[in-house]
């Protein structure tokens, strides 16, 4: 190939390249997030999700084709706490796009609007405890009384970067706030029927939910995160299980349920198979509807089982 | 550069520096230091027709260590040091080489711009080359514990790593679609390294979303550059350019109803060399196809071939390119099993099976690989 043609490629290439992207457009890692960006950016703000609903954010493949989705972004907004660690960092160097590379105006840390972080770890980490989050548990969109918060964050940053529409913004996070209110406490009325019954979880994906509901934990089927738990371990719980009341097993749709389904059966407690997130199931297309899924599955379980102080 | 142990020294200071987290007497702060990773791939396998030390034992078969970090506002920088086994040849006897220490590489030097206008992309220093599917791997990240015969008769068994300039656009197609060129110095085996002639090149890569859990990719490549003497009557003659073209077709599919539930990838390449001076047009090409049957385990065939190709497997690796046997055809046959307990760790059983048609060549050789990450290493590309 001569030097020429080389160059008439590179030109070619720079050419083609070039695009200017019209208005404010928002590109969300996880359909919860996404769905909040919508209610804030209203029609004007073009939202794309990258984590389909029913996949695990934890391992989505960071397929080339979801970055050109975020190469056209003015906005990136994800969960942080390196939940999104295997495929972000990815995505974002193969966008190529200056506008929401770390420390950019345009990259939002939505974990940066929480002001408790769960499950930070006190002690010295290393792998041995499995595929541990050392920034603390990343799934505090479980508890709805986060996107409020998450609103408010979002509209300030949208604001920034769009301070003709900064009013609009904030007054449609406002109203979110509203909305969510009045949904929350319908839930907790709700949730009542759940109080009391200890959860068996198959990840520590529902930390945030607990800590909403008061629930308490009866111990995780997979005793390091990440890692297939051991027979000896999963004799361990059904024991320490077996001596509770009302135990309700609970594991998101995309987990190894049938290892969740081996252990409810074996201490007779009603399995509760939910939602991970937003687009995880059918019913489950919003956020709201995803919270409320989860809140009558929930419930559901809870019926099947008694615990005798409350017969 | 058998001397490494400043080197290694000096790293492992880095690397003692970088786990601390708190600020030094000097007031410098080590927040900024590097990303640091190490992985080692230990290799012991057995060969029924090769009788050498090399294919018969237990070794070192790569370490990597790698350090990543933004250098500024500008640009980001990355660089890997691969040690392994070195090797030299004992006596003149052709094919005995025994081990002769640990050899370390810089695989690959790069800055890469964080703020290049319209979507481009700029890496700057010694990286591997973008040409198909395998030649950008690293040797953990292979499916298969060798590159496919293709890919070590035209390409070099071991990281096409080459120092100069690489771009890289989108293109706005209604699907994914990327081309990257490069202008590098070729100094690799298949190259002239004595006429500094550029070698140049591209790849431009498609992508379909096939549906939730599924994508189609296609790519074509080409490389040129000055073709490595050519070896006639005992004699060596310039060779003129040397071109080589591939394209590359995969299919890759995750189940979307469960995390680390069945995957499948299904990788074909083809090579097309086209030297000058070759009166003969050598070919090559390869399938290879992995199946994940349960969370941690991976079911792998691969078939490939090399026509009309000049391959010296009794010598170690690296000679590939070296024009002194006669061409013949190859074929490969191997399978594997790889658990992978871990994002972190593999063990790979692997059986495979090269013979040369109508040559005196053969070989069938049981391997097991294990392969180990530790510390902050970034994730792998699709």
């Amino acid at each position: 190939m001569s030097r020429n043609t080389f160059a008439a490629l590179v030109l070619c290439f720079l050419a083609l390249a070039g695009r200017i992207p019209a208005k404010l457009r928002i590109a969300a890692t996880l359909p919860d997030l996404g769905w909040i960006a919508e209610q804030v950016g209203g029609e004007d703000a073009e939202v794309t999700v990258l984590c389909p609903g029913p996949m695990d954010p934890h391992y989505l493949p960071a397929k080339p084709s979801l970055a050109r989705r975020l190469a056209r972004a003015d906005l990136l907004v994800y969960n942080g706490l390196e939940l999104e660690i295997g495929w972000l960092p990815l995505l974002i160097d193969a966008a190529r796009n200056p506008r929401v590379r770390p420390g950019a105006e345009g990259e939002l840390d939505c974990s940066t609007a929480l002001q408790k972080v769960l499950d930070v770890p006190e002690a010295p980490l290393d792998r041995s405890q499995g595929d541990v989050h050392p920034l603390g548990n990343p799934h505090y969109t479980r508890d709805p009384r986060n996107c409020a918060t998450l609103g408010r964050l979002m509209a300030g940053r949208m604001a920034e970067l769009d301070p003709d529409r900064a009013e609009y913004y904030r007054r449609r996070a406002a109203e979110l706030d509203t909305l969510m209110a009045g949904l929350i406490e319908g839930w907790e009325r709700r949730a009542v029927s759940i109080a009391g019954h200890p959860l068996i979880v198959y990840h520590r994906s529902w930390i945030y939910l607990r800590e909403w509901l008061g629930l308490e934990s009866a111990g995780e089927i997979e005793h390091r995160p990440g890692i297939t738990p051991s027979p000896r371990h999963v004799g361990r719980l059904i024991k320490k299980a077996g001596e509770l009341e009302g135990v309700i097993v609970i594991a998101a749709q995309w987990q190894h349920i049938d290892a969740a389904r081996e252990v409810a059966q074996r201490i007779g407690a009603p399995l509760a198979v939910l939602p991970g997130q937003t687009g995880a199931l059918p019913g489950a297309e919003d956020y709201p509807s995803t919270i409320e899924t989860i809140i009558e599955r929930l419930a559901r379980a809870a019926g099947e089982t008694v615990i005798h102080g409350e017969e | 550069m058998r001397c490494i142990l400043p080197i290694v020294s000096l790293i492992l200071c880095a690397t003692t520096a970088a786990s601390q987290t708190s600020s030094t007497a000097t007031g410098v702060s080590r927040e900024f230091n590097p990303a640091l990773s190490v992985n080692g791939l230990f290799l012991g396998q057995t060969s029924s027709d090769e009788p050498t030390a090399e294919a018969n034992g237990i070794g070192l078969q790569e370490a990597e260590l790698q350090f990543s970090s933004v250098v500024d506002p500008f640009w980001e920088a990355d660089l890997i040091l691969a040690l392994h086994p070195a090797h030299a040849e004992s006596g003149d006897v052709e094919g005995a080489h025994d081990h002769a220490g640990i050899e370390l590489d810089l695989e690959v030097a790069t800055l890469s711009s964080r703020n290049m206008p319209a979507g481009l992309g700029l890496v700057l220093g010694k990286f591997f080359l973008p040409f198909g599917a395998h030649v950008p791997l690293h040797t953990h990240q292979f499916p298969f514990v060798r590159a496919p015969l293709a890919i070590q008769a035209f390409l070099g068994d071991h990281a096409l790593s080459e120092t100069g300039v690489e771009v890289a656009a989108s293109i706005p197609l209604p699907w994914y679609s990327e081309l990257r060129v490069y202008a590098v110095n070729g100094d690799a085996a298949l190259f002239d390294a004595g006429n500094r002639d550029l070698a140049c090149g591209g790849r431009w890569m498609n992508m379909w979303e096939t549906g939730l859990e599924s994508t189609l990719e296609l790519g074509a490549s080409l490389l040129a550059g000055p073709a490595h003497p050519h070896h006639e009557d005992g004699e060596e003659h310039p060779a003129g350019d040397l071109r080589v073209y591939g394209a590359d077709l995969a299919y890759k599919w995750t189940s979307s109803t469960r995390s680390q539930g069945p995957a499948l990838s299904f990788r074909n390449e083809i090579i097309l060399p086209d030297p000058e001076y070759g009166e003969h047009k050598p070919w090559g090409y390869y399938s290879l196809l992995q199946y994940r049957f349960h969370r941690n385990l991976w079911l792998g065939v691969g078939y490939g071939e090399a026509l009309k190709a000049h391959l010296d497997l009794h010598h170690h690796e690296g000679d590939a390119g070296e024009e002194e046997h006669e061409a013949g055809d190859w074929r490969e046959l191997k399978a594997n099993l790889t658990l992978a307990p871990s994002e972190f760790s593999a063990l790979k059983l692997e059986v495979s099976h090269i013979e040369q048609r109508d040559g005196d060549f053969e070989d069938l050789r049981l391997m097991l690989q294990w392969n180990f990450t530790i510390g902050s290493h970034p994730a792998h590309k699709y």
